[in-house]
């Protein structure tokens, strides 16, 4: 191990040690707030979702889940791209970046992952658990149930939209094959 | 090939790593214990502390209220209980090294000599053996029950540590979690919240079924006029964390007492009636209703569990072998099952 490698370390270790608290809760409940199922939370219920996420780091083309895994939760995205895509296709699904979020599904269930999630660039992710939903709707239910609801209208709406989605396909594939009926 | 291979060197390398921690653990037994027994003890508290939560308190306030009722409830059953059970074990003494006990018990060993000759049983000197068994209680009692300095120790030490997991519980855990790398972070929430969701089940349903049969007992030996009912019923409580051995324990301690005391059999009948009704609202109500069934253990695997706690921690080990057996036994077969599921293996 080289000496800047080894004073990055100890950076990281004393960072971690003596890391400012507040600007860091402060940096999160800015993110939380451009997420729809977080968006409608006062200050005082987005510093107690702050203090129950986990912040991971995750390093360029590192997986931060696989296809087929079973579902735990939500990822945010505070710094950094992330992919999504399906395996072994690699087909791209979607290209996510600061701000956006993946795998609300898994709050409701622990059904497996219907897509792999994998970092693009080096990324810093904020993950809210189904584990630490449960706990929160015990622990302060007005709040969890709050979350469930706002979670339940997020879904619900791209429900809708997948409805309208399935409707417009399936208009057009109609009126193609109308168009190709023989008069 | 190359992979079997390397499979084989790491879980060589687990195991020694495994029985490293063993033995460390067994060189500092009693911190061990102590921590065994407070964590024991939070688990069993969490729900409280959660419910206050729900009612608006913060964290701190729910556990400083626990604490607080749990010490005056204490000290109060202390105040009560303590002048009682100290009267209780010192008639206990009396009886053993008085002439009483020995006169009944040599009516007993007449008693199975003339029913029991044909199996050839020569002097038993039960007299003799109780007497030593007395002196050795008496010494027992001294280093143990009486070791002021220990107790004060534990009673000081297990509620502070008691305070701190209930208080700073989730963040150790969070701390926890935050050290394990990416690959194994999703596998590691679901395990340990399995594992807390069944053990903390598991424990509750252990010690209301211990405190529901203790209080049983107490209530029967009570009403039959056994003399030290409090002190039996408490070990009663204690002993049915054991499977199949703890019920008989109790009811072999409440006759043997009752016999002492009275040097006659007459009550022998009504106590043993007594134990199998009590068994038996056990088995059909109370552990259906309070004890998770999920932590199924084959007897065997108790006996051994039980043999080894009393060879390494004494009466306490016997008694807290069971819980600590069914811990091991959630944590394997949850890492088990989560390791197919996230396809490590």
């Amino acid at each position: 191990m080289n000496r800047d490698s080894t004073v990055r370390d100890m950076n990281t270790l004393w960072g971690n040690v003596f890391k400012n608290g507040k600007k860091e809760r402060q940096d999160v409940r800015d993110i939380l707030k451009g997420i729809p199922v977080f968006e409608e939370l006062g200050a005082k219920e987005l510093f107690q979702i702050g203090r129950i996420l986990h912040e991971r780091e995750f390093r360029a083309d590192e997986a931060v889940f696989r296809q087929g895994d079973p579902g735990v939760g939500m990822y945010i995205i505070a710094e950094g791209e992330v992919l999504i895509r399906t395996d072994p296709s690699g087909q791209v699904l979607a290209e996510l970046e600061a701000g956006e979020f993946f795998g609300e599904l898994s709050l409701l269930g622990d059904a497996p992952r219907t897509a792999s999630a994998i970092a693009r660039t080096p990324c810093r992710l904020l993950c809210f658990f189904q584990p630490d939903l449960l706990d929160l709707l015990e622990r302060h239910p007005r709040l969890g149930v709050k979350i469930l609801f706002r979670l339940a209208k997020t879904i619900g709406e791209r429900l809708r939209k997948t409805n309208e989605c399935l409707a417009a396909a399936g208009q057009s594939s109609g009126d193609e094959a109308d168009a190709g009926k023989v008069p | 090939m190359e992979r079997s291979s390397d499979n084989w060197v790491r879980v060589i390398f687990l195991l020694l790593v495994l029985a490293l921690v063993f033995f460390f653990l067994l060189s500092i037994g009693e911190l061990v214990r102590i921590v065994l027994i407070s964590a024991l003890l939070a688990y069993i508290i969490e729900p409280v502390a959660v419910y206050i939560e729900s009612r608006g308190s913060s964290r701190l306030a729910a556990t400083t209220i626990i604490f607080l009722a749990v010490v005056t409830t204490a000290a109060a059953l202390l105040f009560l209980l303590l002048p009682l059970v100290a009267r209780q074990i010192e008639s206990l003494h009396a009886a053993i090294t008085s002439g009483q006990a020995a006169a009944a018990v040599r009516a007993s060993e007449d008693l199975i000599r003339q029913k029991l000759s044909f199996m050839g049983g020569g002097s038993m000197d039960l007299a003799g053996r109780l007497d030593a068994a007395s002196s050795r209680m008496g010494e027992w009692l001294v280093s143990h029950i009486l070791d002021v300095v220990s107790i004060m120790t534990n009673l000081v030490i297990i509620p502070f540590i008691v305070f701190f997991l209930l208080k700073d519980g989730r963040e150790m855990k969070r701390e926890f979690i935050r050290m394990v790398p990416n690959r194994y972070f999703e596998f590691a929430l679901t395990l340990l919240y399995k594992m807390d969701l069944q053990l903390g089940n598991y424990l509750r349903g252990q010690f209301l079924d211990a405190l529901i049969f203790g209080a049983m007992s107490t209530v029967a030996l009570w009403a039959l006029g056994v003399k030290y009912y409090l002190l039996i019923g408490a070990f009663a409580g204690l002993a049915n964390l054991i499977p199949f051995l703890g019920p008989v324990a109790g009811a072999v301690s409440a006759v043997a007492m009752s016999v002492l005391d009275t040097g006659s059999f007459e009550t022998s009948l009504y106590i043993i009636a007594a134990f199998v009704v009590m068994k038996l609202i056990d088995d059909i109500v109370v552990q259906p209703l309070v004890v998770a069934r999920s932590v199924e253990m084959h007897p065997l695997l108790v006996l051994l569990a039980v043999l080894a706690g009393g060879k390494l921690f004494g009466i306490l080990g016997m008694l807290l072998s069971v819980p600590a057996t069914g811990f091991l036994k959630i944590v394997v077969s949850e890492s088990v099952a989560n390791f197919r599921r996230y396809h490590l293996t």
